[in-house]
């Protein structure tokens, strides 16, 4: 686990990002997150979203412990919902991504914002609005069939049933 | 247990939480280095695939240019001299030559909510806080967080950030504000509080003024594209299109003042795991 969300804070670091996507970062670290809640237990997915939060912030201008309250709350969301649903599915994934992604991604602002350390204008926000939802739909499907793959060449996860 | 943890996170005190994300990010460094170096050298080999016919006129190009450079080099050299000269016979003081750090550049802001590049050098290797950082092109920016081994610089294209700049064919004063990315993925910066009564003409050179103690003197930042009058108000503002390309950018270089970073502030920098 810690390997992977270190991998992935890096991937999310050094990807470059177009700008007609308001320059939001690939989704990968709320990938992890998701596919944690999706398929481990609560307790391991909550710590995942800590671990997940600690390395967003230090490798950005986000104080500590913004981002891990909102990847906890994300965790403790779908952690809650995954008896309703397909875990390992890819539409189950690209849903989530289509709703976390622009859900983190506004309350990362509001905490910003309210805390005066942001600068954004609402054309800003929106295009940044946009860009997580179309980078969700895409990566974060993406993101947890890689991580699921390797856990399943790990012998970490049983293989799916065919 | 979780919900303490996260508690105690978020009410840190700022040099203990800035501690805590200096040491993650030391850690990580090294490997955010491998992953961009392996990125720089896809992105050099397709250039050079694609350029590969190019090659020998580039280099002729490139041979006539060093050898214009150098007899530049060694005119503005004897010039300096006797520029110091007349300064020092005239009482006035004598300027400070900067030297500047050569830096990789081994990530971007993982977050997407500024405009920040982070370098694979720090406080070991005598990158301050503060310093202007510059690329062949013009201007980059300023470091604003440093540890160790690596340096955050804030972008010019970013709102925060400000510089005190003049048009070097007027002498016009102004600020050069970051207005961030425009959809063309160009960085965009804004050049305010030109006095109203001076001629701004788009294509006009911006560079730095010196004033503020930041950035040195006469570092081109960009040229003028656009001039916009307020009809009500006292000044003018200029779109400015930033010479170097923020996107793009793979070394940069960082100012050193000649004055090498407090060798017992090193020492217990390294103790501490960090230094902001």
């Amino acid at each position: 686990m810690v390997f992977l969300l270190v991998f992935g804070s890096v991937l999310q670091a050094v990807v470059p990002t177009g700008p007609a996507m308001g320059q939001v970062r690939l989704p990968v670290l709320l990938g992890l997150v998701i596919y944690y809640s999706l398929l481990k237990p609560r307790r391991t997915a909550l710590y995942a979203a800590l671990l997940a939060g600690i390395l967003q912030d230090a490798l950005s201008m986000i104080p500590l412990g913004f981002s891990s309250f909102c990847f906890i709350l994300t965790a403790w969301i779908i952690s809650s919902w995954r008896e309703e649903v397909f875990t390992r599915h890819w539409l189950t994934h690209m849903l989530m991504g289509l709703a976390a992604a622009p859900a983190n991604l506004l309350a990362l602002y509001l905490l910003l914002t309210q805390a005066r350390l942001l600068i954004l204008p609402w054309a800003g926000l929106m295009l940044k609005l946009w860009g997580s939802v179309v980078t969700g739909v895409i990566f974060v499907p993406l993101v947890c069939r890689a991580a699921e793959t390797l856990e399943v060449k790990l012998g970490m996860l049983e293989a799916r049933e065919s | 247990m979780l919900a303490s943890i996260l508690l105690v996170m978020l009410n840190l005190p700022t040099p203990v939480s800035r501690k805590v994300e200096s040491s993650v990010r030391e850690g990580i460094s090294p490997l955010q280095q491998v992953f961009s170096g392996i990125g720089f050298r896809i992105s050099e080999a397709l250039i050079a695939l694609r350029g590969l016919g190019g090659i020998v006129r580039e280099n002729q190009e490139l041979s006539a240019e060093m050898v214009r450079l150098q007899n530049e080099t060694r005119l503005l050299r004897s010039l300096a001299a006797e520029n110091a000269d007349l300064r020092r016979q005239l009482g006035f003081a004598q300027r400070n030559i900067s030297d500047y750090i050569p830096c990789e550049v081994i990530g971007r802001d993982v977050s997407g909510w500024w405009q920040t590049i982070r370098l694979g050098k720090g406080v070991s290797e005598n990158v301050g806080e503060n310093r202007a950082v510059i690329s062949a092109e013009g201007l980059v920016g300023k470091t604003i967080d440093v540890s160790l081994h690596t340096a955050d610089v804030l972008l010019i294209s970013d709102p925060a950030c400000k510089v005190s700049a003049r048009i070097s064919r007027t002498g016009a004063f102004g600020i050069v504000t970051g207005r961030g990315v425009s959809p063309r993925g160009r960085a965009v910066c804004r050049m305010e509080f030109i006095n109203k009564n001076i001629n701004v003409l788009p294509g006009d050179e911006v560079l730095t003024s010196g004033l503020g103690g930041v950035y040195p003197q006469g570092i081109l930042i960009g040229y003028v594209e656009k001039v916009y009058q307020d009809s009500h108000g006292l000044y003018q503002y200029a779109e400015i299109e930033p010479k170097a390309d923020l996107g793009m950018i793979t070394y940069v270089f960082v100012e050193s003042r000649g004055d090498p970073v407090d060798e017992f502030m090193r020492e217990r920098l390294q103790e501490q795991g960090g230094y902001r």
